[in-house]
């Protein structure tokens, strides 16, 4: 067995890659050996060759080179990470807070609007209401104006309308030749239950028929106000006027005796 | 761990380079341009000074970095420097594809393509930059004989035996064994008084 003295000379030539066949099969069957002089030796001198890299001149790759090399890494780099399904929802938080938010808001607007629809519907009906009973009392008024002036106006013709039977009182009607009759009186007994008292004018003409008008039933004081704005008739073609009492509603024809009767003229 | 890699250049850049390492074996990708951005430099002007070939030289410069980024647990750290390594890499590489069509890269190609091992820096070893570690080199290259310097390179840059270097420079093959010997010797007794 050779020394390693022997092998010293071949050692550098050997990490250069230098060696013919014969003196590299030496060599590597010696440091097979586990010769640690010569193992450390051939390091050594691996590590000088390695420094005759700086003996070749410094050159810059092309920018291409680095990008396809990134290129390459990248892909690599994220085809190996691991597929992880999200733990959390595909829809971010904020996106679901969003929806809810919207829905709260949704049924808020639509219950206001169904309450300011309903708000707005009961003031249309109080303020048809409003009107309705403003127009009654604006007829009451004008009806009141008129009656006031059919009982003040001396152009006014009287007629007394004296009671038959048990009705004693006295009414009093007013005939105006344009604003129409009016009658008047107090104490008036109450018809019987489902009974008014009906005006009747009655003609000239003796043949013609009792002409059926308003009806009206006294107050709880027996105070009787009945006003006909437009008679039948015109006071020159009327004989009388005459009051019985009828079923609710009036009759066509008298189907009571006279209460209160008076001539016109 | 990474003791030795601290050893070998200067602290700052071999500290960088263990940090960026450890990164590029979590798979970081940014870890990886910076090691590009330190090392294509020397690393493509090493395969073009081989190759002489501009094109070819990029697509071994491609392999190295891409087997460095594919199998960089394959480094040993804790037992060498990593330049010194990377730059043994990428002249297998350059001289492998060199001698391709050859009868012996024939054989090799039936072998399994192993990385290298690791560089270890003798204890004479001291911190040097890259630059001044580079100037160094080529200071010391200028400073041998020429036919020591062509020995040594043909045998570096081209791949070649003692005999094929005795063959293409028709000098006797002792004579080339001597050159290349005493080259390397006077390369180390430099780098020695350098650090």
């Amino acid at each position: 067995m050779k020394n390693c003295g022997q092998f010293r000379e071949l050692l550098e030539p050997y990490a250069l890659g230098a060696l013919d066949p014969e003196d590299r099969t030496t060599i590597e069957a010696h440091l097979a050996t586990g010769c640690p002089a010569c193992a450390k030796a051939v390091e050594e001198a691996r590590w000088l060759v390695s420094q005759l890299a700086y003996a070749a001149p410094e050159a810059v790759p092309s920018d291409m080179l680095k990008g396809r090399l990134m290129q390459t890494v990248r892909a690599e780099a994220q085809a190996a990470k691991p597929h992880v399904i999200p733990a959390k929802s595909a829809i971010p938080f904020w996106l679901w807070s969003a929806v809810a938010a919207l829905l709260v808001f949704s049924i808020y607007s639509a219950w206001n609007t169904r309450r300011l629809e309903n708000e707005i519907r009961e003031a249309n009906d109080r303020a048809a209401a409003f009107r309705s009973e403003r127009q009654k009392t604006e007829e009451q008024l004008a009806d009141a104006k008129r009656e006031a002036t059919i009982m003040m106006d001396p152009t006014s013709h009287r007629i007394a309308l004296w009671g038959e039977h048990a009705h004693p009182e006295t009414l009093e009607a007013k005939w105006h030749a344009q604003l129409g009759v009016c009658i008047t009186g107090d104490k008036v007994p109450m018809p019987s239950a489902n009974h008014v008292l009906q005006l009747w004018f009655i003609p000239k003409n003796k043949d013609a028929k009792p002409m059926p008008s308003a009806m009206v039933r006294p107050d709880a004081s027996g105070k009787l106000m009945l006003y006909v704005s437009a008679p039948p008739q015109s006071m020159d073609d009327t004989k009388a006027i005459a009051i019985t009492e009828e079923p609710a509603g009036g009759s066509g024809w008298p189907t009571t005796p006279v209460l209160w009767s008076g001539n016109v003229s | 761990m990474f003791l030795a890699a601290f050893t070998s250049t200067g602290p700052r850049e071999v500290s960088r380079d263990a940090t960026l390492l450890l990164r590029l074996l979590q798979k970081d990708v940014s870890a990886f341009e910076q090691l590009y951005d330190r090392h294509s430099r020397l690393v493509y002007g090493l395969v073009l000074r081989i190759l002489q070939q501009a094109s070819t030289s990029e697509e071994v410069v491609q392999d190295v970095f891409l087997q460095l980024w594919r199998n960089a647990d394959q480094y040993d750290a804790s037992r060498g420097p990593f330049l010194p390594w990377l730059c043994t890499v990428a002249r297998n590489r350059a001289l492998d594809h060199l001698r391709l069509k050859s009868e012996r890269q024939r054989r090799r190609e039936d072998q399994p393509d192993e990385l290298p091992s690791v560089v270890v820096a003798p204890e004479y070893e001291k911190a040097l930059d890259e630059k001044r570690r580079a100037e160094r080199v080529r200071a010391l290259m200028a400073s041998l004989t020429p036919q020591q310097k062509k020995a040594i390179e043909l045998a570096y840059f081209e791949g070649l035996s003692h005999s094929e270097i005795a063959a293409t420079l028709k000098e006797p093959l002792g004579t080339v064994k001597s050159w290349i010997r005493n080259g390397l010797l006077r390369l180390k007794e430099g780098l020695q008084a350098t650090t």
